[in-house]
């Protein structure tokens, strides 16, 4: 027994000293190279500013063309697509939670809104961080979370004002960065958040700030937000007070969509009745590689002039609409055999910038809130034969100064679906006259019938109790 | 100075010690026929080591005067024990004949770190020896595992060469991690990652591939929580102990071959020509059509009836059979040559092999060549140095499978009226030549895809090669009686490098062709140091204990590096690679690490109670430091019955009973799944030429292992001295905390998340048999085993189905199904007076409408018992055996059915589809046929049609082997003789009896990741079947 508790002396002795050379917590010490641990992350106003830049690059990725080719689809624009399955499903308004482009969409807003939360999270970690940097970062932050919650409330759910008090569902709303998914708001509470962080945006953010947020862009944003919400006052006012800001004209020419070069960044080349609008991409200065391309999806669905069949065209609807006025310049967007009408709008250009929100824009929503509230028309007239004279060629085609309101209300609402051609713009249009009562169809189906909304991917139900949008109905 | 002072003293004794033996023993080992049996193992007195005899089965052994006990093993026979007294300067001679063994219970096995008695084992353990191994010829080890151990369901490979097959140690117990065994070889936790390359070609790499069946003299299978819980946080998949071949005393050669030729098991049933274009019309004409229906590839909807009647005229002139343009006879030969060499301090064993495995799929083979050195050397008695060494090179030339093309293709998209070269010619639209008679005919698929299975095949280079070394040294010291420290460094080194060369031909462009490389590295260190120690407590008690640490880290890294404009692959070229313009991407270092103290207690009570008691504590790096460490007990006993003095049967010749609890834990998850992570400072992302800061994933520093609790009980009987063996166990593995890469909400800003969610059962019988039925001149034994799992996902917390998917197989975590449960809408029938399909909702009322949010479980490809059967008969030199295996229960989603027999579209057919609805009042299989998909209640332009029509029953009985051998016991005299010279011929797969209308209802496909390759068993997609292989094969030993 003695012999047997030297042995197990030894072994203690021998398991006490390999506990005492191995045990080394750093031996399992690995992270990741070449990524930045979270804890790690943001240190800086440096680091915020990056971050921030991240939401302008989400941003930037989803209005590329992307989210303007979905809103396009779903209207009376668009021709169905030639060969894609997803914009066939969203042309059809049948998308499902399988459709992935539709759920590619929704993800990356959220991954905007997700960033700008971190952002206005982060402050504490920065020392010494300024109280304006704070602010103009907050602000831009809070404008980027309310842009996208306000595209993902458009085309998910259905309208401000579909129910009397706006309890209908919204989407999710985060003001957080947590973990927990979120359940679907009202849209009322959504637009409460969007219109709380827009103010804060226009309140704290400069009226010039390059192709970033502003105050003007805040403001122009919210003239359409409030368009949309039958606030015509309101509506009126923002767009006023961009457009008398003297910071923007109108375009002399048809072409907002400005195309860099191989050695011009084509951020330096915003159009100038661009409020606000994503910074295109430019060639490396041996001409190999596209850096930057923030226009991809407008050039591959819509140009035809290296695309024997791409995929998005008008439709006869607007084919037919240019042929009431063949004197109209924009008519030259439209390259027709009779069948088939494709769009030049973004031929010969390889990458651009894109103008989200811009003064025609602007003009026009303002023509349509002064005629819905009852306001004087000559404004509205003005507005009206602004946008005409470039397109025909001054007082070629002026609206009659005499004109009664409904004339000039149908005369907004064309050029304003004229104007915004393949910008998606038409869809908020197209939902506020069917809540308004308007009798509104879209391809022999009601305006608001299920599959015009989209539908949530499959990943948003993964938490058990979230309500997807109804499917079909639309055929 | 003290250690040279210690070493002398330690010589100096050894050379006394040894003078003190001037008695000897000698005798010779023979089998029950009076064969010598080189390789025997003589113990005296119950020591640690033993000799061996050499290859006439002569052995010498030195001994004190007096009484000694003498022990003689071999593997597969009884043990015989003799007792023997010698006088002071006595040569006895002691004869000894080992008779075969069913139960072998007193043969060692081997558990983790050390060896044990079987009759002493507490845990439940299947022991596979190298002649069960060889005896099926595989394309790489694990396969012959199947069949040959209850509770270790094995299901081959596709017809792929090199392709691996998937194996699952009592049911799975893992969502996203991986839920394989873990494989040990000679000591060593080997890689074992499945997705180096992801599903490249439809193929996953197996990283078993490379080690040569000829060089493993065992395999152990390690099921329950008392044997695998010394693996603690590894184990919870089951343990595989691959123990290769040693040297032993003398000198003898083992050289083995054989050649043979393989065919597909099964072949697809695909439509020609005519039958494709008349069912094609009859969709056309369903929906609406006049005139000649339009033709991919040839013809669109709109064109004129005029076009479409002259392209429908010009396709029926050709009639392709795709599937024998990409299927033929796999040629296959191996060479393996052994050589083992012993004395009385060291033994060598050494082994080379070449293995050139042609599968029937035209122009795909695995090549590979091995070598392994393992060498033991004795300096002096209480100090062992032991090396494994082993290094290989798998070669595989691949080609396009499933759905990456080659035989998919042809069961896909290759419609039978495109020609396989053209017999016109093509113009541009300028007026040039695009394309001379003779040349490839190429097609679009949907997507775009230039194609032509054929054309593919012979323009592209493709070739993967893995380079493996596998090597452990040791060093075993016994400065006491029974106290052994062991110290051990294992080295295991895996390159992976595939080289593919797309030409021009097949991309229709005029520019060269583009090379790619993809290489991938792993080195995987690892370090152990135990101590062990067995003592008598009493006179009939004893108590053995194990102290131990181990340390491993895993290094993996990589590149991939493409060329454009180049005339051939990388390894043609290796001058590109100096070349800047290559478009490179480097794979960042993965690493992690385990470090690890356990320990073992065994304590055995008059040589029939057996009680054993395992702890060990693994830390990961896979872990923050909130839950780094996790401890994993097992407690087990065993009671040999049959040993009780009051035991007295004349039937029951051995009785044991055992049991055993514990907890062991899996972390096969990727490297750093814990970490929040961000953007590299340098991502290269600008906006508006700023840099930018971004997340990538979400932080969980609360992940934690995943966790088993397992209790097993079994009963082990022995019927008429042993003629009849058999084990009865049961098992209840639970396995909580179980990791799940979570698809969340995208309002989260993430799409995945990686966290410890679900709870798992696994329940389950396992039924062993032996039999030996008849003895004599004429010998009939009969093995049999039998497992029955039950396995249940019992939790997936507040996440839905859809939280975890099976790739795109369709399958997702079902609270109340088992993992890998198929999630589809449910079929029912063809309306007879429509012909439309009709689907049941979830509360089971019939509807037309295909309604995703109505997906339901519809079947799971988890088999309610498997099993295998071998029958081994032998007369006089003959022996014929015979391996059958059977699965029952489980089902499989053939999830190319929904293309091949749903909606008319631009893939050819099975003729399957022939059984469809045409007339008001027909009962068909199928329903009416369409080109609109829309039809089906399916969205347009979704042709894939996901309903439960296509999850058949799996259940199937497969005679994998049919094995005839005559053995010739000597050839010539002495030295030179050849012994055992055994010349076979064998056939596997000759016939499998199945309901399944499939290819092949034994089915691996290429995974998309490990959450996959748990998620989605019995799912094929295009994949090839298994393949038939004839071989005649010669072994000897001289």
């Amino acid at each position: 027994m003695l012999k047997n508790m030297k042995s197990l002396r030894l072994i203690a002795a021998i398991a006490g000293c390999t506990v005492a050379l191995t045990g080394c917590d750093r031996m399992l010490e690995f992270e990741p190279g070449d990524v930045i641990l979270a804890e790690d992350a943001i240190n800086t106003a440096d680091d915020l500013q990056r971050m921030l830049n991240s939401n302008y690059d989400v941003l930037a990725n989803l209005l590329n063309g992307r989210q303007q080719s979905i809103a396009e689809l779903l209207t009376d624009n668009m021709a169905r697509p030639y060969s894609s399955l997803d914009y066939t499903a969203v042309w059809n308004r049948e998308t499902n939670f399988f459709t992935p482009t539709t759920g590619g969409l929704y993800t990356d807003f959220y991954y905007a809104i997700y960033r700008a939360n971190v952002v206005v999270e982060s402050f504490d970690l920065v020392e010494g961080l300024d109280d304006a940097t704070r602010l103009r970062l907050e602000a831009e932050s809070r404008f980027v979370r309310a842009v996208c919650h306000w595209y993902l409330v458009k085309m998910w759910a259905y309208p401000y004002g579909y129910t009397a008090d706006n309890s209908h569902l919204g989407v999710p709303l985060r003001t957080d960065a947590v973990a927990p998914p979120s359940p679907r708001a009202t849209v009322a509470e959504v637009y409460a958040q969007i219109i709380e962080d827009l103010e804060f945006a226009k309140a704290n953010l400069p009226n010039e700030n390059g192709p970033y947020a502003t105050s003007m862009a805040a403001s122009g944003f919210l003239a359409h937000i409030h368009f949309l919400r039958q606030d015509w006052g309101a509506s009126r006012s923002e767009a006023e007070r961009v457009i008398n800001s003297g910071l923007f004209q109108l375009d002399s020419d048809l072409d907002r969509y400005e195309a860099g070069s191989d050695s011009v960044l084509a951020g330096d080349l915003i159009n100038p009745e661009t409020v606000f609008g994503i910074t295109g991409g430019y060639f490396s200065v041996d001409g190999d590689s596209l850096l930057n391309d923030r226009s991809y999806a407008f050039r591959d669905n819509f140009r035809q002039d290296n695309n024997l069949n791409p995929q998005l065209t008008f439709s006869d609807d607007i084919y037919d609409l240019f042929q009431l006025n063949s004197a109209d310049d924009r008519g030259d967007w439209i390259e027709s055999n009779g069948v088939t009408h494709k769009v030049t709008r973004f031929d010969n250009k390889q990458f651009f910038n894109v103008p989200i929100v811009h003064l025609t824009g602007l003009h026009l929503l303002r023509a349509m809130s002064v005629v819905e509230s009852g306001g004087e028309l000559q404004t509205a007239i003005g507005d009206i034969n602004a946008i005409r004279d470039r397109a025909f060629g001054a007082d070629l085609n002026d609206l009659d100064p005499t004109s009664n309101a409904a004339a000039v209300l149908a005369a907004a609402r064309e050029e304003y679906r004229k104007e915004t051609l393949c910008e998606g713009w038409e869809l908020d249009q197209m939902k506020l006259r069917g809540v308004m009562g308007e009798p509104e169809t879209v391809r022999d189906a009601p305006w608001d019938c299920p599959g015009s909304l989209l539908q949530f991917p499959n990943s948003s139900t993964t938490a058990a109790g979230f309500i997807l949008n109804d499917e079909g109905g639309c055929l | 100075m003290n250690r040279i002072q210690t070493l002398l003293l330690a010589l100096a004794g050894i050379l006394i010690s040894s003078g003190l033996y001037s008695q000897t023993l000698t005798g010779v080992v023979s089998d029950g026929s009076g064969m010598p049996m080189p390789g025997a193992t003589i113990v005296a007195n119950g020591g640690a080591r033993g000799i061996s005899t050499d290859i006439d089965g002569r052995y010498r052994l030195d001994l004190g005067v007096g009484t000694h006990r003498l022990d003689y093993s071999f593997v597969g026979y009884v043990k015989v024990t003799r007792e023997v007294t010698l006088a002071e300067g006595q040569t006895k001679t002691l004869n000894v004949q080992l008779e075969t063994d069913a139960v072998l219970m007193d043969d060692v096995v081997v558990i983790g770190y050390g060896v044990q008695r079987k009759k002493e084992v507490t845990g439940s353990i299947a022991q596979i020896d190298s002649k069960q191994i060889t005896s099926v010829r595989t394309p790489s080890f694990e396969a012959a595992l199947q069949g040959q151990a209850a509770g270790v369901q094995v299901s081959q490979s596709s017809g792929v060469a090199g392709a691996g097959s998937l194996i699952r140690v009592r049911g799975v117990a893992s969502v996203s991690a991986a839920g394989d065994p873990l494989y040990v070889v000679d000591g060593i936790p080997i890689t074992q990652n499945y997705f180096l390359r992801g599903n490249s070609g439809a193929m996953n790499n197996n990283p078993l591939a490379t080690i040569n069946p000829n060089d493993i003299e065992s395999v152990e299978i390690l099921k329950d929580a008392a044997a695998t819980g010394i693996y603690g946080s590894r184990g919870a998949n089951g343990v595989i102990l691959i123990t290769t071949k040693r040297g032993k005393t003398g000198t003898s050669y083992e050289f083995s071959s054989s050649a043979g030729f393989s065919n597909p098991a099964s072949l697809p049933n695909m439509l020609n020509t005519e039958q494709y274009l008349t069912l094609r019309q009859e969709a056309w004409e369903n929906d609406g059509g006049t005139g000649y229906v339009w033709l991919p590839g040839f013809t669109s909807a709109g064109d004129s009836p005029e076009s479409r009647k002259a392209a429908f005229e010009e396709a029926m002139l050709t009639s392709t059979d795709w599937v024998n343009e990409t299927v033929g006879t796999g040629v296959k030969h191996n060479y393996s040559f052994g050589a083992r060499k012993g004395g009385d301090k060291y033994n060598v064993y050494t082994g080379v092999s070449y293995d050139d495995n042609g599968s029937y799929l035209i122009g795909n083979s695995y090549e590979r060549v091995s070598g392994r050195l393992n060498a033991d050397f004795e300096p002096v008695e209480w100090a062992k140095i032991m090396v494994s060494s082993s290094l290989s090179q798998g070669i595989n030339n691949r080609i396009d499978a499933a759905w990456s093309g080659g035989l998919g293709d042809a069961m896909s998209n290759a419609l039978p009226y495109y020609p396989v070269y053209r017999t016109d010619t093509l113009f541009n639209a300028d007026g040039t030549i695009q394309a001379l008679p003779g040349d490839y005919y190429l097609y679009q698929d949907e997507w775009g895809g230039t194609k032509n299975p054929v054309a593919v095949r012979e323009s592209k280079t493709w070739i993967t090669t893995e380079n493996r070394s596998i090597n452990n040294a040791s060093i075993i010291l016994t400065p006491k009686d029974n106290l052994f420290i062991k110290g051990s460094g294992g080295f295991d080194y895996m390159h992976v490098r595939e080289d593919i060369y797309n030409p021009p031909s097949i991309f229709l462009t005029s520019d060269l062709g583009n090379a790619n490389r993809y290489a991938n590295y792993v080195l995987n260190w690892n370090y152990s140091l135990t101590a062990d120690y067995k003592m008598d407590l009493t006179e009939f008690s004893s108590l053995g204990l194990l102290a131990g640490s181990e340390f491993q880290r895993t290094d993996s890294y990589g590149y991939g590096i493409g060329f454009g404009d180049v005339t051939g692959p990388i390894f043609e070229n290796d001058s590109l690679l100096e070349v800047a313009n290559g478009q490179t991407t480097v794979n960042n270092p993965s690493q992690h690490s385990f470090l690890s103290y356990f320990g073992r207690a065994n304590y055995t009570l008059k040589d029939r109670y057996f009680f054993q008691a395992t702890a060990r504590v693994d830390g990961s790096s896979r872990f923050g430091r909130n839950y780094r460490y996790g401890f994993f007990p097992s407690l087990s006993a065993g009671w040999v019955i049959s040993d009780e003095p009051w035991f007295e049967s004349g039937t029951l010749s051995f009785l044991k009973a055992r049991t055993s609890w514990g907890k062991t834990g899996n972390a096969a998850l990727p490297d750093y799944a814990r970490f929040g992570t961000y953007s590299a400072p340098d991502n290269g992302i600008l906006y508006n030429g700023q840099p930018i800061l971004f997340p990538l994933q979400p932080a969980n520093p609360n992940l934690r292992w995943e966790t088993s609790r397992t209790v097993d009980a079994s009963i082990e009987i022995g019927l008429w001295n042993d003629r009849v063996t058999t084990e009865l166990a049961y098992y209840n593995k639970s396995s909580q905390d179980v990791i799940m890469n979570v698809s969340t909400p995208p309002s989260t800003g993430f799409t995945n998340r990686w966290d410890n969610v679900a709870t798992i059962l696994n329940r389950g019988v396992e039924l062993s048999i032996k039999s030996r039925n008849t003895v004599g001149k004429f010998q009939w034994t009969t093995e049999l085993n039998f497992a029955r799992n039950y396995n249940e996902l019992q939790s997936i917390g507040e996440y839905t189905p859809d939280a975890v998917s099976g790739g795109t197989n369709d399958s997702r975590v079902i609270t109340g199904s088992p993992v890998g449960s198929f999630y589809l809408m449910m079929f029912s029938h063809v309306d007879a007076e429509t012909g439309l399909p009709v689907y049941l909702d979830r509360a089971g009322n019939e509807t037309f409408d295909y309604d995703n949010n109505e997906r339901q479980y519809v079947g799971d490809g988890l088999p309610d018992f498997v099993g295998g059967m071998t029958n081994t008969f032998r007369w006089k030199n003959w022996d014929l055996r015979a391996l059958a295996t059977f699965s029952y229960g489980a089902k499989i989603f053939d999830s190319s059915s929904k293309r091949q027999l749903g909606v008319v579209t631009s893939w050819n057919m099975r003729t399957e589809i022939l059984d469809r609805w045409r007339q008001p009042g027909d009962e068909a299989t199928f329903p009416r046929l369409t080109l609109d998909e829309t039809t089906y209640g399916l969205p347009s332009g979704f042709p894939w049609w996901n309903t439960s029509l296509f999850v058949f029953d799996a259940s199937y009985l497969r005679l994998r082997n049919l094995t005839l051998g005559y053995t010739i016991p000597q050839i010539g005299e002495g030295k030179h003789a050849i012994r055992d010279l055994r010349v076979n011929a064998s056939v596997t797969n000759l016939f499998t009896i199945t309901s399944f209308p499939g290819l092949d209802p034994e089915v691996v496909r290429d995974f998309e990741n490990a959450q996959d390759r748990n998620m989605s068993p019995n799912v094929t997609y295009l994949t090839p079947p298994q393949e038939r292989a004839f071989t005649l094969g010669i072994n000897m030993s001289f």
